[in-house]
């Protein structure tokens, strides 16, 4: 195989990314002086080698503990559980909240195989435990799976001295009623909400 | 292109690129078929949040002559099965159906499966608790038997012979079902003990009640199932649902 057909190759194999865009990716690079292709080959081997789950949240990090761990301002007493480390960012960047985290590690999926067993479910069990938690918000996907996912946690805990919420389902902001599917719809009004 | 509109249930769906997804629905006139929702990852995308594994709707396709992959142009959601996602064993037994469903379906119009599935989704959600291994057991049986291969229980899988009809009976997994003593002897059988007959009898009836399996008679049943199923519809594939299934995950936590 040639080194253009290698990286093709291998970009393809990304999400999102599929021949045509691993091509047009492939000959800008080529494009480029060569220090920018060394500096992407040289962030690719670093993250690969250095950035590791943190111990305690599953978070990926650097250093151990992660940054959010370490941080003494966070409460440790509201921990968000989220599937994959991707959703920590999207959390932590979109709203102002300051507890911590606990990544899974996926989602229980039947018709994938995917059970408890695959989840990081002891070590929230032991933090739960630890008894510095009160409580437990499950931020797990709108999805079917997100959902047993979520059932499956709330009866894990059920009995421990902690208090589990699930995220509310809602409208989109700047959205308009009419483009909103009927799923969400339902579930905004199930989850209706006091004004006054 | 025919534009194709008929009831559907989404079996899988998978990510496809940054915005689309690919399903693979059970549709009522057509059999298995598989489809791309362009944008339905889009935040507002016109498929909005119902393209689900499970959930139920009228499906509407540009059916592209000699492809595998049509185009979704429309999936009206009439309903999201959340009740299955109530606790797992609930759902890990609505995930069996929908992979038998998948794998075993056929491509051509085959009503009589669909709409058993759809009605074994809502019993499903609907069941109490500690009837969903029991229902699970006969919404599973039935499905095999929709799709051809109920076992023989009254008459020789081999040669139609009448079975005695009470008592323990050889069973052969690969004969599809009871065997008269001389197929046994020839052939070989597994001993069906009388009570697990029984259980088998009820759960192939839809009239009859519910047996109760204990743990270790349910445990049994489960096996057989697993390797009826496995045996006359896998053909060697593989069947996540159907192991995840049979060995319980949420027992052991
Ligand atoms: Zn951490
Ligand atoms: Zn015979």
């Amino acid at each position: 195989m040639s080194a253009i057909e290698a990286l093709i190759t291998e970009l393809a194999r990304l999400p999102g990314i599929g021949r045509k865009t691993a091509q047009r990716l492939t000959f800008h690079l080529l494009q480029q002086p060569p220090e920018q292709a060394g500096r992407l080959a040289s962030a690719l081997v670093a993250v690969s080698e250095r950035v590791r789950p943190c111990e305690q949240c599953g978070n990926l990090t650097e250093e151990q503990p992660c940054a959010i761990c370490r941080d003494p301002r966070r409460d440790p007493a509201l921990l968000c559980v989220v599937e994959d480390a991707s959703a920590v960012a999207v959390v932590d960047r979109s709203t102002d909240f300051r507890g911590r985290y606990h990544v899974l590690g996926g989602r229980l999926s039947p018709l994938d195989g995917i059970g408890p067993e695959s989840l990081r479910l002891d070590p929230l069990v032991a933090r739960v435990r630890g008894g510095e938690v009160r409580e437990v918000i499950l931020a797990t996907n709108p999805s079917m799976e997100g959902e047993v996912t979520a059932t499956y946690i709330q009866q894990l805990l059920a009995g421990l001295n902690v208090r589990v919420t699930r995220l509310a389902r809602g409208l989109p902001m700047g959205g308009d009623l009419e483009y909103v599917d009927g799923v969400t719809l339902a579930h905004a009004l199930v989850a209706r909400q006091e004004v006054s | 292109m025919p534009l194709v509109t008929t009831p559907a249930i989404v079996l899988s769906a998978l990510r496809y690129g940054e915005t689309s997804k690919i399903v693979r629905l059970a549709t009522r006139e057509h059999g298995v078929q598989s489809a791309i929702a362009k944008g339905a990852l889009r935040p507002r995308s016109r498929f909005g949040a119902s393209l689900q594994v499970l959930s139920e709707g009228q499906a509407q396709y540009l059916a592209k002559e000699q492809r595998e992959l049509h185009i979704l142009t429309a999936f009206d959601l009439l309903h999201l099965h959340v009740a299955l996602a109530g606790d797992l064993p609930r759902y890990a037994t609505a995930s069996v159906l929908g992979e038998v469903m998948l794998r075993f379906a056929p491509p051509d119009p085959h009503p009589e499966s669909y709409d058993l599935f759809r009605d074994a989704l809502e019993a499903l959600g609907q069941a109490p608790t500690p009837d969903v291994d029991a229902l699970g057991f006969r919404l599973l049986w039935h499905l095999v038997s929709v799709l051809g291969f109920a076992p023989s229980l009254e008459a020789c899988a081999r040669d139609g012979i009448r079975l005695p009809e009470t008592g323990a009976l050889p069973f052969s997994t690969r004969e599809g079902g009871a065997l008269c003593p001389a197929c046994a002897a020839e052939h070989g059988a597994t001993q069906l003990p009388a009570d697990a007959r029984e259980d088998l009898t009820a759960l192939l009836d839809p009239g009859a009640a519910l047996p109760r399996l204990d743990g270790r008679h349910g445990a049994a049943h489960r096996r057989l199932l697993a390797r009826y199923v496995r045996y006359h519809l896998a053909e060697g594939a593989e069947l996540p649902a159907l192991e995840f299934w049979l060995r319980r995950p949420w027992e052991a936590a």
